[in-house]
């Protein structure tokens, strides 16, 4: 047995009732690498990540782990051994208590104690040396709600950190974060493997392996199809290896030919609901065309989730400028006044905000659109349960039948039960916030190509991504957005990523403080 | 698929249900063995069904409140306001008035405790969806007021409620031949119902469960009713209290499920900010519901007057508990967004039955609460476990 290899993961197979999660899974992680770990939603990595952390015990799969050479045996519910052995986990979804303050969350269940009570003092001054040594720049003090969600990834980190962890393993750790904050994560990553940190780096953003790690790791249906170091590895091959066909496009090609204006934003202004006084909207002017897709870029915080949200009738409260539909001034006051005027809203929190997660699919789809079979006393559930087949069909979405619950579908499909849903609402123009968010490389493409037919159809859609490039793809025009402020619209054609970062950034028109 | 399977499949999807049906029936043969059979008795069962109602109408009220995510801590002292209203109209206002009209009198005095009631329920979700304060803290003030009203309308005494016309509501039994052809109009419906239903999904292009499978659940129904109905014949009669509850069963389940109304009320309390960008309104639905509760709280208050005979100052005292005991017990998630009418009922039947069981085994009232405290945590452990299974 080599001794550089940290962690050797031996023909590991999980089963679930019906499914075969992993079946003979191999991986051999070397000390000190950052190694990254791709594959398509329902791949396996989850399930391969929560067998190291501890969540499913040594018992509950076959085939061997070795840790430090010797075999890992983590019992039953051993979480807590897991982070005692040094492997820690940082999962997609954050998982600290908002109303406590940074050392709070990162002493959590493991507080010093003196005489049975808690050495704050201690507790705080631990905190700050592991803040500093690994460079995460965060106040102790603060309450994790008041902060970012990059800084909060960093305070999740840093309660890894904790307990002196040899192995850090980070699941989709940039899913919600801003081109900004993925730099500083890079950098925060360096820093780790610099003090011998060994990392496992699991990401849907491809650009990021080449940017970071020095192995990758490839899981499909449950299978290691490649595993190799990074520099022998291209954009293209980890595409291939993770769909199992070539996939030469990242974007469906679109012949669509964008008709008149058909919705104008002018000069648009709000206040926040919950802080008066405070814009969240500080002059945004656009307009859509028919038939138009139109991007929404900026960075995080400059305004892009309010601008649509606004535009619904769900967040910001609106004090001067006009909305125009079609020639007509509408002000939505409500989502439902939004949506009687032809608007749907696909928001980028989809279990917070867009499913009814315990529901099934059937109630979820119908939601919005109950007033297409329903009279005052009555819903014509044969109706509803014909539409949203339909729906459900068209969008191809993978379920045994509509009366599964929504928990148990992946991401993408679950963003498929939202985007049906709205569908089914017949829209005249569509806001998609960072429709593709957690989603996988095949299902996204399946969601362009959705949004391609739509816009085709002469549905005019808005979206909004944290990823440039995805906006760059998918765009016919781009607004770009700084400080709540719309700083020009691009014609496709002109704009770039450098472009864009300008308007975004402020440097090219005067942003003010 | 064969028809094991079918059912099978149907047993799966409505363990829940079955699993609290079997609760109730281990209940039963409990008490029957120990009490020698007089337990079951035509006469007791009788009672034991009319003992439940009061707290079966705040019971199916409240599935509707902690499904939308609240709760209603108001309920019982509500009904037992409504009640000593009731009393006091038709004691000392009618008796005055139209002396002798006591069915005009009756029927005045049910819709006011109707109306107080519905108003009870308006103010109180006036405050919680567009004043914005807590369900838990509006209706624990609620629950305070009520007490106060009771005694200023009472002034500490007991006012009798017994006077023919209102004594029906509660006290009355119908005829066998009527309570006969009742049942029979039930079952003809339910035949009708699975036959247009088929109908209407076939129209549809659905594919149809096997008629064997619809032909024994509503044979299965059909012959609850008849059962029934044969047993309560042999002492009075159906009871009216309990077709009332019956008919408000049956018109809130189908709400539930088939109504925006219903199935707003589900969303809601499975994620609000999901419903609310649905487009809707939060705060109207809300308010609703809480009229809903209110209606039934009045509903409550007048069966609970005539039941008792009197308007007393302990009308009501911990019926809120029951009625969220029994939502709860027929698998209302407290955290909202689950829970049926149907459970509700099941789940107030064995509250009832539980209480009826021990007072005939003349137990003393300290050991009834033990018991029913102990039933409620252990039943929801039991279905806890089964979920957990199933995963």
């Amino acid at each position: 047995m080599n001794d550089d290899i940290i962690l050797d993961i031996q023909n590991i197979t999980k089963q679930f009732p019906g499914v075969t999660a992993l079946s003979d899974v191999y991986m051999q992680i070397k000390r000190g690498e950052i190694h990254g770990l791709c594959g398509e939603n329902g791949a396996g990595k989850s399930t391969l990540m929560k067998i190291l952390a501890g969540v499913y015990p040594y018992d509950s799969y076959e085939g061997d782990v070795y840790y430090e050479g010797r075999e890992l045996r983590l019992e039953g519910s051993s979480i807590r051994q897991a982070s005692e052995e040094g492997i820690a986990i940082v999962y997609q979804e954050l998982t600290l208590v908002p109303d406590m303050t940074v050392g709070e969350n990162v002493f959590l269940g493991k507080e010093p104690q003196e005489n049975g009570f808690i050495n704050w003092n201690k507790l705080y001054a631990d905190t700050r040396d592991i803040l500093s040594r690994y460079k995460l720049d965060v106040d102790p003090h603060a309450v994790v709600k008041n902060l970012g969600v990059g800084k909060q990834q960093m305070v999740e980190i840093a309660k890894a950190l904790s307990e002196d962890a040899k192995v850090l393993i980070l699941d989709e750790p940039t899913s919600a974060l801003s081109e900004a904050e993925v730099d500083q994560l890079m950098e925060i990553l360096r820093t780790l493997k610099s003090h011998g940190v060994t990392c496992i780096y699991i990401s849907h953003r491809l650009e990021e392996f080449f940017r970071i790690t020095d192995m990758v790791s490839v899981l499909r249906d449950g299978k290691v199809v490649a595993s190799q170091p990074t520099k022998e590895l291209t954009r293209e091959k980890l595409v291939r290896y993770m769909v199992g066909r070539e996939m030469s496009r990242r974007f469906p090609e679109s012949n669509r030919h964008p008709g008149e204006a058909i919705f104008e934003v002018e000069d648009l202004y709000a206040e926040d609901p919950n802080e008066a006084g405070n814009n969240v909207l500080n002059g945004v002017s656009f307009n859509l065309r028919r038939g138009e897709i139109l991007g929404i870029a900026g960075l995080m915080g400059s305004g892009r989730t309010e601008l649509v949200m606004t535009l619904f009738g769900e967040y910001g409260k609106i004090s001067s400028g006009k909305i125009r539909l079609d020639g007509k001034e509408i002000s939505p006051k409500s989502a439902g006044v939004a949506i009687a005027e032809g608007l749907s809203l696909v928001p980028e929190d989809r279990k917070g905000h867009g499913l009814v997660l315990i529901q099934s699919i059937l109630a979820n789809i119908s939601l919005p659109n109950l007033n297409q079979f329903a009279s005052f006393m009555r819903i014509d559930r044969n109706a509803e349960l014909r539409e949203s087949l339909q729906q459900a069909n068209n969008l191809a979405i993978k379920a045994p039948n509509l009366e599964i619950p929504c928990t148990s579908l992946s991401g993408g499909n679950q963003q498929k039960v939202v985007i049906a849903k709205w569908l089914m609402s017949d829209p005249v123009v569509l806001l998609m916030d960072d429709p593709t968010r957690g989603v996988d490389v095949g299902a996204k493409f399946e969601i362009y190509k959705l949004m391609n037919e739509l816009a085709e159809s002469g549905v005019s859609i808005i979206m909004t991504s944290s990823e440039l490039e995805e906006v760059l793809g998918m765009c016919d025009r781009v607004v770009v957005m700084c400080e709540g402020r719309s700083q020009g619209t691009l014609d496709i054609a002109e704009a770039t990523q450098e472009r864009i970062m300008e308007l975004a950034t402020g440097i090219v028109q005067a942003c003010e403080d | 698929m064969s028809i094991w399977n079918e059912i099978a499949q149907q047993f799966r999807k409505n363990i829940q249900t079955f699993t609290i049906i079997g609760a109730l029936l281990l209940i039963w043969a409990f008490f029957t063995l120990t009490t020698g059979g007089a337990y079951l008795s035509a006469q007791n069962f009788s009672n034991l069904f009319r003992q439940m109602t009061t707290t079966s109408f705040l019971a199916i009220g409240m599935v509707f409140v902690i499904v939308t995510g609240g709760i209603d801590l108001s309920v019982g002292k509500a009904a037992g306001f409504v009640s000593v209203m009731v009393a006091y109209f038709q004691a000392y206002i009618w008796y005055n008035i139209i002396p002798d009209n006591p069915y005009l009198a009756a029927v005045l005095s049910v819709t006011i405790g109707l109306g107080v009631g519905t108003l009870i329920g308006a103010l109180q979700g006036f405050v919680v969806s567009y004043v914005g304060i807590p369900a838990f803290i509006v209706t624990l003030g609620g629950l305070f007021i009520m007490r106060g009203g009771i005694l200023l309308v009472t002034q500490g005494k007991t006012i009798p409620a017994n006077q023919p016309g209102i004594d029906v509501i509660a006290q009355g039994y119908l005829s066998p031949t009527i309570g006969w052809i009742v049942a029979g109009l039930i079952v003809a419906f339910l035949f009708f119902n699975m036959f247009t239903s088929r109908r209407n999904k076939q129209k549809y292009g659905f594919q149809l469960s096997s008629i064997y499978l619809d032909l024994i659940q509503t044979v299965l129904f059909a012959l609850l009713i008849i059962g029934y109905v044969f047993v309560v014949n042999k002492y009075k009669g159906v009871q009216v209290p309990v077709l009332l509850l019956a008919v408000f069963s049956v018109i809130l389940s189908y709400v539930s499920n088939n109504t925006r109304f219903g199935r707003y009320a589900y969303a809601i309390g499975g994620n609000r900010e999901a419903a609310r960008l649905s487009g809707i309104n939060i705060n109207r639905n809300i308010f609703s519901i809480f009229v809903l509760m209110g209606f039934l709280i009045g509903v409550g208050g007048v069966v609970l007057a005539s039941y008792v005979g009197y308007g007393t100052v302990a009308a009501g005292e911990g019926y809120e508990l029951d009625a969220i005991a029994a939502a709860i017990l027929g698998g209302t998630s407290p955290l909202g967004g689950e829970g049926t009418v149907i459970g509700a009922l099941i789940g107030a039947l064995i509250m009832s039955s539980l209480t009826n069981g021990l007072q005939v085994l003349n137990v003393q009232p300290a050991w009834q609460y033990l018991v029913k405290g102990a039933v409620l945590v252990l039943a929801v452990f039991i279905d806890v476990s089964f979920k957990k299974r199933s995963r």
